[in-house]
């Protein structure tokens, strides 16, 4: 429990009458000015058991109605900073402050008590449960007896009065990854979070939906919470919508801003320790014969609805064929059927001439189709493997690591610590285990284990999703290479630079249908913005 | 022939699946498996007996099974909670031990039970218990899925990290669950040697603990299927033991071709309703993390 009673004694029943994010009983935040301090942690330092120091003598501060912005590379800390304010890690050492007195927040009870809400890198949703049930579970005021109506009420309210639509009825196992967020953010409001905490918050949004979300944390602020997003790539939005920014590297705090006097190179160099190049290696190559071709293909998502509706197109050697799109167009149903992960309602698949459409996920990947999901954490990765295990998953097929089912772990091991070091992951080495990952280091590792696989197709989901600028475009610099080596590959990317500058033709989705497939030289920003909207088709 | 005094009988034999299921269904529902189910109607039919037989008074019985049947409860919690081990493995323990220690125990206790330390019926011979018990059934219903308990329940069961994220209490809420399986388990236990057949031998229960089991498999761990579940094992059950209640013309087969039947049909049923297609269609799937201990974050 908490040391000192702020204000957590004082949460009378009547205090907390109102769903309204402004009323409750956090009466510290209300009679502040902006600017001035609500929260402060002091010399905050966390050693985790493996000798990792991910939080090194922190200082950090949260003032009313600021968006903060916590920047910093892969590992550099700020999940474990955060997750310590939220109460699910307890520090070695520090101290955190509010309102003038020192508490202690032992759990994520304590966090919300005190108003603090988190909503995390990994989905932390029940899929089998409704999104109302996923919202009000944990929520003080729930009655003993669920009514259902009045809640839907008040959540409906409250996530109207920020602009956001939710479907309450839903099972959250229906959802888009989008979709989703938008139910955890409404969560921890609903809970009745005064300082949002949100951890990589756009990192599977799209653009649009961006957009949105950040006028609804502008129109927070101005009500009196204190944001903090963080973002660790996106550094446009940063700068768009920040008030002020704090850099973490290497567990450790290098600088203080306000956004107003930063700049993208700036804190490129800041957040890496050194001058950063934003350069790209591409070579144009000889596209070879037809890898993959796809004839009218159709399929339904989770809910049942057409996704996919007749889609036509192929893949040659070497070519990168990327699929343009805002999330929620059908591209994730249309990668899964390409995998053999959901069923075709219609149409064909060839790869290298043959027709696969009933051929196994298991028999695609020793054919050579890789694939990297777009929910690498939850689709991709057992959380309480090694990092060693988690290669071994995906390369019990390959004959080069498994000969007569015994795998070769010896290999795997010393594959793995070559990936590691290649992809520069950040981590004590292979017996690791997958969950002890900060995000962004997981994610280059499930990409490093497709890519060892040597595929001669691979379908990646955005690729740089939750990297930093580094690791991003070193990510992507690894497609190009595959390409020169004559690897067809199927990119699915909703940052629209990204597919743009990798890809050698580009085709937009919108509602499940191609709008056209442009060559690299056709496809300029805004025809492709326009067609993945659904304005304009191509003429062909 | 089927008359009133079958029915009777089925029903009561229903009853003794259906508290052992329900119980079952909601430590399952939080995520802790507990297979020793066998042995929790076991503790609680001898504790049952032997206190009813002692005092007199069937309420009493009726209360150490049930307080009996939580201990066993908790001691699985312990080891599969607390001590995380493997619940399969405990749960197995549970049953073994309590096998051992009821025939042994109850060694002199066997033969019937004294007329006084019976239930009488009250209705259209049918005993109180019987109603009490519907009413708990249906109040586990509502719990599980119009309270905000049954919803921490039922998200303990899907995914702990969650639910711990959320400000539940993991570790309680299993805890409070277990206890609860083991105090429906022997109350179940109990009705078998109060009610059902008030008579003590070794191994009363011959297997309903295991049927138990299944119907909450077969119910997708639904309450009101496992109602029908249970009616139905029951009528099986009944059937098996007194055949001629259905005679079928001109076929005469042996005895131990109808205690068959309802071990038959547990197959059957759970082969069938286990497939894709019909959960499915009911729409129900296993709690994600049943079986799984939750360690905390380290
Ligand atoms: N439970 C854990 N056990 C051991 N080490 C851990 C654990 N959680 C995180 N770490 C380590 O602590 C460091 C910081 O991780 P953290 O998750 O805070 O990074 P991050 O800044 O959020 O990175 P990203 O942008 O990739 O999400 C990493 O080196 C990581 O490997
Ligand atoms: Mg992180």
């Amino acid at each position: 429990m908490l040391r000192s009673p702020v204000n957590v004694t004082s949460t009378s029943p009547q205090a907390i009458q109102t769903a309204r994010p402004v009323a409750g009983p956090y009466s510290h935040f209300m009679d502040l000015s902006k600017g001035e301090k609500i929260l402060e942690m002091r010399g905050i330092t966390k050693i985790f058991s493996g000798g990792v120091v991910a939080n090194d003598q922190v200082d950090f501060d949260i003032r009313a109605g600021e968006i903060h912005a916590l920047l910093g590379e892969n590992g550099a800390g700020k999940s474990t900073l955060m997750h310590i304010l939220s109460g699910l890690i307890e520090p070695d050492e520090g101290e955190i402050i509010i309102g003038g007195q020192q508490v202690r927040i032992g759990s994520p009870q304590d966090a919300l008590k005190l108003g603090i809400g988190m909503v995390h890198q990994h989905r932390k949703l029940i899929p089998a449960h409704s999104v109302l049930e996923n919202i009000i579970i944990g929520h003080p005021r729930t009655p003993i007896i669920l009514n259902k109506h009045k809640a839907k009420k008040e959540i409906s309210q409250l996530a109207q009065s920020f602009g956001f639509e939710i479907d309450l009825d839903a099972k959250v196992w229906q959802l888009d990854a989008s979709e989703a967020q938008v139910v955890e953010i409404v969560k921890v409001l609903y809970l009745g979070a005064r300082i949002l905490i949100l951890d990589e918050p756009t990192s599977t949004l799209t653009p649009p939906e961006t957009e949105q979300l950040m006028s609804s944390l502008k129109s927070m602020v101005k009500q009196g919470l204190a944001v903090v997003p963080f973002i660790t790539h996106k550094l446009p939005v940063v700068l768009d919508i920040s008030d002020r920014i704090t850099i973490l590297r290497n567990g450790k705090i290098v600088d203080h801003i306000l956004t107003e006097k930063a700049d993208e190179k700036w804190l490129a160099r800041k957040m890496v320790g050194k001058e950063t190049l934003f350069d790209l290696h591409r070579t144009e190559v000889e596209l070879g014969q037809e890898i993959l071709k796809v004839v009218d293909l159709s399929a339904m998502n989770n809910k049942g609805f057409q996704a996919v509706k007749g889609v036509s197109f192929s893949v040659r050697e070497g070519e990168i064929f990327g699929i343009a799109g805002v999330s929620g167009n059908g591209q994730f149903e249309l990668a899964e059927v390409l995998m053999g992960l959901r069923k075709p309602t219609q149409g064909a698949i060839f790869f290298q001439g043959k027709d696969i459409k009933r051929t196994s996920i298991k028999k695609r990947w020793s054919l050579g189709i890789g694939y990297v999901p777009a929910e690498r954490i939850e689709v991709g990765s057992v959380a309480d493997f090694s990092l060693g295990d988690n290669m071994a998953i995906n390369l019990y097929f390959n004959d080069n690591y498994c000969k007569w089912g015994i795998l070769n772990f010896k290999k795997i091991y010393q594959d793995t610590e070559a990936s590691i070091r290649e992809f520069s992951i950040k981590t004590p080495g292979h017996r690791a285990k997958a969950k002890e990952m900060s995000g962004g280091n997981l994610q280059k590792l499930i990409l490093a284990r497709v890519i060892s696989c040597r595929p001669r197709l691979l379908i990646v989901n955005l690729p740089t999703q939750g990297l930093d600028v580094g690791a991003g475009e070193f990510v992507q610099n690894k497609l190009l290479e595959l390409k020169k080596q004559g690897v067809a590959i199927l990119l699915i990317s909703e940052d629209l630079d990204e597919t743009l500058s990798l890809s050698d033709s580009v085709a937009p989705i919108y509602e499940g249908q191609l709008m056209g497939i442009l060559s690299r030289a056709e496809a300029d920003k805004q025809k492709v913005g326009r067609m993945m909207a659904g304005m304009v088709r191509s003429s062909e | 022939m089927i008359n009133w005094e079958f029915c009777v009988a089925f029903i009561q034999a229903s009853m003794i699946f259906l508290l052992a299921a329900t119980g079952e269904l909601v430590n399952q529902r939080s995520g802790v498996l507990n297979v020793g189910l066998e042995g929790l109607m076991l503790v609680g039919a001898l504790a049952a007996f032997a206190i009813a037989a002692k005092t007199g008074s069937p309420w009493l019985g009726f209360a150490g099974g049930m307080v009996s049947g939580g201990l066993i409860g908790l001691l699985h919690g312990f080891l599969s909670i607390s001590l995380k081990a493997d619940q399969t493995v405990s749960g197995m323990g549970m049953w073994i031990l309590a096998l051992g220690m009821t025939t042994y125990l109850g060694q002199p206790l066997s033969g019937p039970l004294p007329g006084d330390g019976r239930l009488e019926s009250v209705i259209a011979g049918l005993t109180p218990m019987f109603f009490i018990g519907i009413v708990i059934v249906i109040c586990v219903w509502f719990g599980l899925f119009r309270t905000k308990y049954g919803l921490w329940v039922r998200s303990a069961g899907e995914d702990p990290s969650v639910a711990v994220v959320s400000g539940l209490n993991v570790t309680r809420i299993r805890y409070i669950c277990v206890v609860f399986g083991g105090v429906m388990g022997g109350l179940a236990g109990a009705y078998l040697t109060l009610v059902y057949n008030p008579v003590w031998s070794p191994n009363p229960t011959m297997g309903r603990g295991w049927i138990a089991l299944a119907i909450v498999f077969f119910s997708m761990w639904r309450p009101e299927i496992m109602l029908l579940g249970s009616f139905l094992f029951g009528f099986l059950w009944h059937l098996a033991i007194s055949p001629s209640a259905l005679q079928f013309q001109g076929i005469d087969l042996s005895y131990h071709f109808y205690r068959m039947i309802p071990f038959i049909a547990t197959i059957v049923v759970l082969t069938v309703i286990s497939s894709k297609k019909i959960s499915r269609i009911i729409g129900a799937e296993k709690p994600a993390a049943l079986g799984k201990p939750y360690f905390d974050q380290d």
